[in-house]
């Protein structure tokens, strides 16, 4: 009985020091970061920001051709989202919105993206949608030609046994630079908050929360 | 179809490795100290081409070292890095990275890494391993077998 009573006085305890933390978090509007726009979703329907409206959303930019940051960051919004409850996960939607939309379809993004949690929203679209959504971030990408970046015949496994057109268009992979700024907006659409992928999760999460108790 | 080429890609990379491990004893510097640690590849999603794998690269002896090549059954294999500035994230390919005696390359997200593409889906399963095979200019040639795990863990 008084281990039950010290637990749950625990629990009252972080749930109190949390909700401190959260309260001392100041998240001003930063003005001429996001806006309304159109995209297609993962299922290939047109969409637009104020769709979200009344959510806490989190927005990622991308592309599934990327190795290192783009898999890390979505592990990592993983288990952002798996630090939420239940409750909190149904008011919150985390977007990847691709850089490369002439390969991340729609169908290939919703694949990608159900890796990691099925919950996660894959935006694509045409190359101007996309540009128009970046600048609305001020977020940015480089498209690196196969000269800066090689990615045949350098250090290869094995040497090349198939000349088809696959291969070709495997070998043609574009790579991008890109921003990796993730963006936290309130139920209204503003954008509130810029993390990182190496923003302490209890501190992102923090956030979070603030913005869905607004 | 893939299976197949998958697999006489592995035979062939195999072969390729065999090879290179014999031709390279002959002047593969065995007082060169090259410890690999901790080495691991992200499991990536069924429709990805391409993955990452990190760990570390220790140079314990008193030469520098050249990471020449790395290969592995699982595709084509380069080593990479993850550069951030002023927010952007930009990929660069080193090559022929040397590693100074007393010092280690440690391979993480977002740093250092290894990029795998043409990836074999035969390999890339959930619970499976890599196999991978660094080439060093005075070590040689080391071969170990990696876990994949997905990114989040």
């Amino acid at each position: 009985m008084l281990n039950k009573l010290i637990t749950l006085a625990f629990i009252a305890l972080l749930a109190s020091s949390n909700n401190v933390v959260a309260e001392d978090v100041e998240l001003p509007i930063l003005s001429g970061i996001g806006g309304e726009f159109s995209a297609v979703d993962a299922d290939g329907e047109a969409i637009e920001f104020s769709d979200f409206a009344g959510n806490v959303v989190v927005i990622a930019f991308g592309y599934t051709n990327c190795a290192d940051i783009c898999p890390f960051t979505l592990g990592y919004l993983k288990r952002l989202y798996s630090e939420l409850t239940v409750d909190e996960q149904q008011k919150i939607k985390v977007v990847f919105v691709t850089i490369d939309p002439e390969y991340d379809t729609p169908g290939h993004l919703k694949d990608f993206i159900g890796h990691f949690n099925k919950d996660f929203i894959g935006l694509s679209g045409s190359q101007e949608q996309i540009d128009y959504i970046l600048s609305l971030y001020q977020a940015r990408y480089n498209k690196l030609s196969i000269l800066d970046v090689p990615t045949q015949n350098i250090r290869r496994v094995n040497p090349k046994l198939f000349a088809d057109d696959d291969e070709v268009k495997e070998d043609k992979a574009s790579l991008y630079s890109h921003s990796v700024t993730l963006y936290l907006i309130d139920k209204e659409g503003f954008t509130r908050s810029l993390e990182y992928t190496g923003t302490p999760v209890g501190d992102f999460t923090g956030k979070i929360r603030q913005l869905i108790n607004e | 179809m893939n299976s197949l080429r998958c697999m006489v890609k592995t035979l062939m990379a195999v072969f390729f490795v065999t090879l290179l491990a014999f031709s390279h004893n002959s002047y593969a510097d065995k007082q060169a100290n090259i410890e690999i640690e901790t080495f691991w590849v992200v499991l990536p999603p069924n429709v990805a081409r391409s993955t990452a794998g990190y760990g570390i690269i220790k140079n314990t002896g008193d030469e520098p070292d050249t990471l020449l090549a790395i290969r592995s059954d699982g595709g084509s294999v380069m080593l990479h890095k993850t550069d951030i500035k002023s927010g952007m994230a930009r990929m660069l390919h080193m090559d022929n990275m040397i590693i100074e005696p007393g010092t280690e390359l440690v391979l993480e997200p977002m740093s250092y890494h290894l990029m795998f593409t043409d990836l074999c889906p035969i390999i890339f399963t959930k619970g499976g391993a890599v196999k991978l095979s660094f080439e060093f200019k005075r070590a040689g040639i080391i071969e170990l077998t990696v876990p994949l795990r997905p990114s989040w863990q």
